[in-house]
Formats: C-alpha cells, sequence, structure tokens
C-alpha cells in the first residue's frame, strides 16, 4: 500500500483527496491482517482512482499507473470515467453529423456479416432482443466511426475491439473513444492492407530472441511466423480471450501503454509457454495450434508485469533497430507520441459537466510541458519492475522524452 | 532392391498410432461467411462451436484419418509381397479468413507446401459463387501445381429457399476446373457423414497423387521444419513401390 501512496506522489499533494487517501493508508494495526489485505488494497486503490480523477487537471500520470497495476481500474463504473482521460476525450463533446447514411459505407456489408456472429462476445444468458439491440448498436458505432475518419478501414477483429467499448461505455461514449483510438493505437490495422499490421507484428520473435533465444530458435526452425497472434494484437485480446473481466483488464493496460504493449504481452505469453512450446513437434502446424489457443488459466497479472518489464528492457526503439524496422513507419506509434503530449491539462468530468455548452477548447488546457513524471510515473508500478529493467529505465525515458 | 529399401527405412507397415502417418495440408478458402469454420469443425469433430465467429489471420484444425491403402510388407519367412493396410493420414486444415486484407498479407504464408484445396461458396449468396475464379487465380499466384487436388463445396444447403446458385451451374464450373463437387449444410448434424465425404474424397486423391508425395530427401533435409517429411518417406516408398511396379509386386505374392 505505500507503494500506492509512492505513485500518487507527483500530483498528490495538490488534491484534497489525498488526506482521504492518507486516511485509507493508516489503518488500525489489527485491519492490516490477511484476510483483509485484498479488500483493503482494493478499496485503497478505488480511492486513489477517483482521487486522480477528481484532481483538476486530471492526474491522468497516477491513473495510467492505476490502470496498468494489479487488477487495472477495477470496475466498469470507474472505466467510464477513466478510459475517456486515457484517451484524452471530452465525452461531452457532441457527436459530429453523420456525412453519409451508414448503410453506403463500402464496409457496411463486410461489419454487419461479422457483428451478426459475434454471439459469443455477448454475456452469455443475455436475452435475444437485448443482444440484438447492442448487435445493432455496435454496427452503428463501427460505421458511424469509418464516416467520420475516412481513411480507415475495417478490419475483422475491429468489432471485437468495439464490442469490448460498447458494452462497458454505452453507444455514445464509445463512438467517442473508439474514434479516437482508431487514429491513435489502432491506426496501422485500418489501412488498406496489412503492411504496417505485419510491421508492428514483426516486433514479436526479436523480442523473444533477446528474451530467450533458445525458445526463439526452436520457433524460428519451426517457421510458425506470427500470425498465431495476429487476432491478439489486432483485437486487443478480444477475440481470444474467454474471460470478459481478463479483457477489460487488458484494455485498461492497453489504453495505459504504448500501442506495441499488446506485442510486448504476446511475447510475455510466448516466453511463459516456453515448456509447451518446446514440447511440441518443431513444425508450423503444432507451433502455430499450441499458441494460438490462449489457455484460460495462465497467470495475467503477472503477465501484464513481464510485458511491462519486456517493454522497459527492451524497448521498441532499441528492438526496432536490431531487427531493422523502421520505427516511425507507425502511425500508431507516432500519433502516440502526440497523445502522450496532450493527456496533461485534461478538466475534471465535473468541470467538464459544467463546461458543457459552452464554446468548447478550454477543456484542452493542454500544457505540452516536460511529460517526464508521466512517463516514468507509467513504468514506476510498484511491483511492476525487475532489478534489470529498472537499470535501464533511465535509457527507456530518453525514448519516451 | 524394394525388400532393401523397407529393411533400410527399418519399417514395416505403419500402425495408426504410428508418429510416421503421413501429413496432408488442406487450404480452405472462399469468402466471408460461406462457412469454412463450419465445414472444418464439422470435420474435425470436436466440439462443435454453436457460436462461430468471423476467423481472424488463420485457424488450424487436425484430423487423423486412415484409409485403406496398399503397401510393401515383409513377412516373416523373409519373402515380401503387397497387402491392404489401414494407411494413417493427418489432415491439417488451414481455415482462413475471407476478408481480402488477409489474403493479400497474412494467409500467403499458408499456401506454401500446401498438398489440397477446398473451395467453399454459399449456395444462397451468387457473389460468393462469382468470386471463385478469383479464389482460383489466388491459387495459381501462390504457384500451386495445376495437379494438387482441389475440391469445391457449396455451402448452407438447409437454405434450400433461398438457394441462387443452382447445382447444375455449379456442377458445370467444378466440372469445367476438374475438381469434384459436394454441396453440404455444414450447420446440420445430420450432415456429417456427407461432409466426412468431402475430405474423405481429398483424402483419397492424396493418397492417389503422385505430385503430393512428401519431398524428396535432399529438399527435406535442407531444412529443419520439415524435418518430419524424413520419417514419412517410408510410406512413400511403399506407395511408389505400388504405384510403380503393380504387376511385379502382385508376381511377387
Amino acid at each position: 500500500m505505500s507503494a500506492k501512496r509512492r505513485q500518487r506522489t507527483p500530483n498528490g499533494k495538490k488534491t484534497p483527496v489525498t488526506t482521504d487517501l492518507n486516511a485509507t493508508y493508516t489503518p488500525p494495526p489489527t485491519a492490516a491482517k490477511s484476510p483483509q489485505g485484498p479488500e483493503s488494497a482494493k478499496k485503497a486503490k478505488l480511492t486513489a482512482i477517483y482521487a486522480a480523477l477528481n484532481s483538476d487537471p486530471v492526474d491522468v500520470a497516477a491513473l495510467r499507473k492505476l490502470a496498468i497495476s494489479r487488477g487495472g481500474l477495477l470496475t466498469d463504473e470507474i472505466r467510464r470515467k477513466a478510459w475517456p482521460k486515457l484517451l484524452n476525450v471530452n465525452v461531452f463533446d457532441p457527436p459530429p453529423k453523420l456525412k453519409m447514411p451508414i448503410e453506403e459505407h463500402r464496409d457496411y456489408n463486410q461489419v454487419v456479416l461479422d457483428v451478426n456472429r459475434s454471439l459469443k462476445r455477448f454475456p452469455p444468458g443475455m436475452q435475444d432482443e437485448q443482444r440484438e439491440v447492442l448487435q445493432d448498436q455496435l454496427v452503428d458505432v463501427i460505421v458511424r466511426v469509418l464516416i467520420n475518419n475516412d481513411q480507415l478501414h475495417y478490419y475483422q477483429g475491429y468489432h471485437d475491439i468495439v464490442v469490448t467499448f460498447l458494452l462497458v461505455v454505452g453507444k455514445e461514449k464509445s463512438f467517442s473513444l473508439v474514434d479516437k483510438l482508431s487514429t491513435h493505437h489502432l491506426r496501422d490495422f485500418m489501412d488498406r492492407t496489412m503492411d504496417r499490421t505485419k510491421h508492428m507484428l514483426n516486433y514479436l520473435l526479436p523480442i523473444i530472441r533477446k528474451a530467450n533465444p533458445k525458445l526463439h530458435d526452436f520457433m524460428e526452425r519451426s517457421e510458425v511466423g506470427y500470425v498465431f497472434a495476429l487476432a491478439w494484437l489486432i483485437t486487443w485480446y478480444g477475440h481470444v480471450l474467454n474471460d470478459f473481466h481478463s479483457i477489460l483488464r487488458l484494455y485498461d493496460f492497453f489504453l495505459a501503454c504504448h500501442p506495441l504493449m499488446p506485442v510486448y504481452l504476446a511475447a510475455a505469453i510466448v516466453l511463459e509457454r516456453e515448456a509447451d512450446v518446446l514440447a511440441v513437434e518443431c513444425d508450423m502446424a503444432f507451433v502455430h495450434s499450441l499458441l494460438s489457443r490462449i489457455p484460460d488459466n495462465l497467470p495475467m497479472e503477472e503477465l501484464v508485469i513481464k510485458a511491462g518489464d519486456l517493454f522497459v528492457q527492451y524497448p521498441p526503439h532499441e528492438m526496432a533497430k536490431e531487427a531493422q524496422l523502421q520505427y516511425n513507419k507507425s502511425s500508431a506509434i507516432t500519433k502516440h507520441k502526440e497523445l502522450e503530449g496532450n493527456l496533461r491539462g485534461q478538466r475534471p468530468d465535473t468541470v467538464l459537466r459544467r463546461l458543457q455548452g459552452q464554446a468548447g477548447g478550454q477543456a484542452q488546457a493542454g500544457s505540452k510541458q516536460s511529460n517526464r513524471v508521466v512517463k516514468v510515473a507509467v513504468w514506476a508500478i510498484s511491483a511492476g519492475i525487475g532489478a534489470a529493467a529498472l537499470a535501464v529505465l533511465n535509457s527507456a525515458m530518453e525514448f519516451w522524452v | 532392391m524394394e525388400p532393401g529399401k523397407e529393411q533400410a527405412n527399418g519399417r514395416g507397415a505403419t500402425d495408426p498410432n504410428d508418429k510416421n502417418r503421413r501429413i496432408f495440408k488442406i487450404i480452405v478458402i472462399g469468402d466471408s461467411n460461406v462457412g469454412k469454420t463450419c465445414l472444418t469443425y464439422r470435420f474435425c469433430g470436436g466440439e462443435f462451436p454453436e457460436k462461430t465467429e468471423a476467423t481472424i489471420g488463420v485457424d488450424f484444425r487436425e484430423k487423423n484419418v486412415t484409409i485403406e491403402g496398399e503397401t510393401v510388407k515383409i513377412n516373416p519367412i523373409i519373402k515380401w509381397h503387397l497387402s491392404l493396410v489401414c494407411l494413417p493420414l493427418q489432415l491439417q486444415l488451414w481455415d482462413t479468413a475471407g476478408q481480402e486484407r488477409f489474403r493479400k498479407s497474412m494467409v500467403q504464408h499458408y499456401y506454401r507446401n500446401v498438398h489440397a484445396v477446398i473451395f467453399v461458396y454459399d449456395v444462397t449468396k451468387m457473389s460468393t459463387f462469382e468470386s471463385l475464379p478469383t479464389w482460383i487465380d489466388e491459387c495459381d499466384r501462390h504457384s500451386l501445381s495445376p495437379d494438387t487436388p482441389r475440391v469445391l463445396v457449396g455451402n448452407k444447403c438447409d437454405m434450400a429457399d433461398r438457394k441462387v446458385v443452382t447445382s447444375g451451374i455449379a456442377q458445370k464450373f467444378s466440372d469445367a476446373n476438374n475438381m469434384p463437387f459436394f454441396e453440404t449444410a455444414a450447420k446440420l448434424e445430420e450432415e456429417g457423414d456427407k461432409i466426412n465425404n468431402v475430405f474423405m474424397t481429398l483424402a483419397h486423391k492424396l493418397r492417389d497423387h503422385k505430385s503430393m508425395m512428401p519431398p524428396p530427401f535432399d529438399e527435406a533435409d535442407s531444412r529443419d521444419s520439415r524435418g518430419k517429411s524424413i520419417k514419412l518417406r517410408p510410406n512413400k516408398a511403399e506407395l511408389d513401390g505400388d504405384d510403380d511396379q503393380p504387376s511385379d509386386s502382385s508376381c511377387a505374392c
């Protein structure tokens, strides 16, 4: 818990809520007994999240740390408030006018085909009528984003991402969030071709090589390639994980991180499964078949930490150099730098709500002052960084800044 | 000479659990939502997904089958003869995404070393039938030999009232392209046998097809990943022997 306090230091003292937080940090000694441990940790985290959300400007640095650390953002209610801040989206902005009827969009038919058979993505036991309403909304949100951004092309799997937002934040907010996400984190997947998606996947094997040359050698000999991880990356694991809570937890993580983080998580998953991989025949089919199915019982929280460690140890720009990848070719990456710069200075929802209706603009008080603090904070997760990772934190920061 | 070959390989007839089963890679292609995933699930017999979803990239499924085949066998009195045995085969099915963007960049990898192709269209949707020439071109572009066994499947026949691609026109197309033609309803459980037929027809074609034999020694040795092809070779030798000199072999019996 002291770690949480440490995380909050960058902005914490500015907000009155800090006092409340401190109160939760000094429970009577008896309350610290282990059975109540997880509960009280969760309570402290909730308080910390609300503190970050309510401070003015919003403490995005703290919010990102909290989204990354164990359990992510905890509840859907928080996600509805925090996800927009992680993407610098003002949910009170009115949605743009549609330039054409959605049925006329070039990708409309494909979207309908995919959404109609996306039943598995909805909670089991949901009434058919209710699900059908949501499916209609899903088509609507997807195509509206596509119409709003003519340069974007729909890909199969995009619907797996959008449905996650729809189920958590509802139709209107999911439009603004997905609209932003699509021009940033997901941008490379939405070209006319998949060249830049391949480019992102090209980071996967070099990361594995760095972390475990033996496993990498085996995979290379099997010629398995990286397509087993394609659905992981382009759906942010929404297509491949059965447990909706795990998916949400990962979305918290990815929304707070660099667009390549899903690839680092893929590396962490493969590394975790080393023994399984080495036990199968060294052949594309066997290795692909094994890896493409993610077991339900993987220790997701540990893998999140592992992915963070890998990111710090083998940062993208270094991997790019080694693997002769063109780092800046990625729009997702270059746009992310821009987003990073704009995250600070967001106003809390209470203020935004008050400002709603007035001439816009002030919500983005956007100080572009050094965002070094934000960036360090993202990786200064208490348990999240091993000693080796700390040693290279500085060089990673040079990249960030 | 032939027995010598057998002995050199140190193997007799294969048994179904033999790790040296012959492996055939089959790629399943066709437009989005024609039922490729349903079809392969139905054949592979595992748990049938009530809710199939869009395939992203490539999915892999497999099924071990045995088919009758002739093989050269050494009998205890050092004589050798032909006998009928069950040949274990593993059919590896690569179920692909239908969306164009995937086939243009992600799926190509899976055309390599493919032994057979299944083209699927939806009998209720003309456009999926009209796309077939594009899919055939796609195979040609990936330099699949024209001899590579191919099968045409018109799926979703359970929706008879919405059928727009008549059996006649599809049959004509399949004849012109020299491939067997099947109509299926992968959604229906009772169609299992019919779907089995599709794949077993292919399995027989593969067994009989010389160009489908595992790669020759030097090629196989040049790549580690094809190591298993070396293990498969005894079967190839057996079958080659059968095909090459059936009368001689019969005489030897």
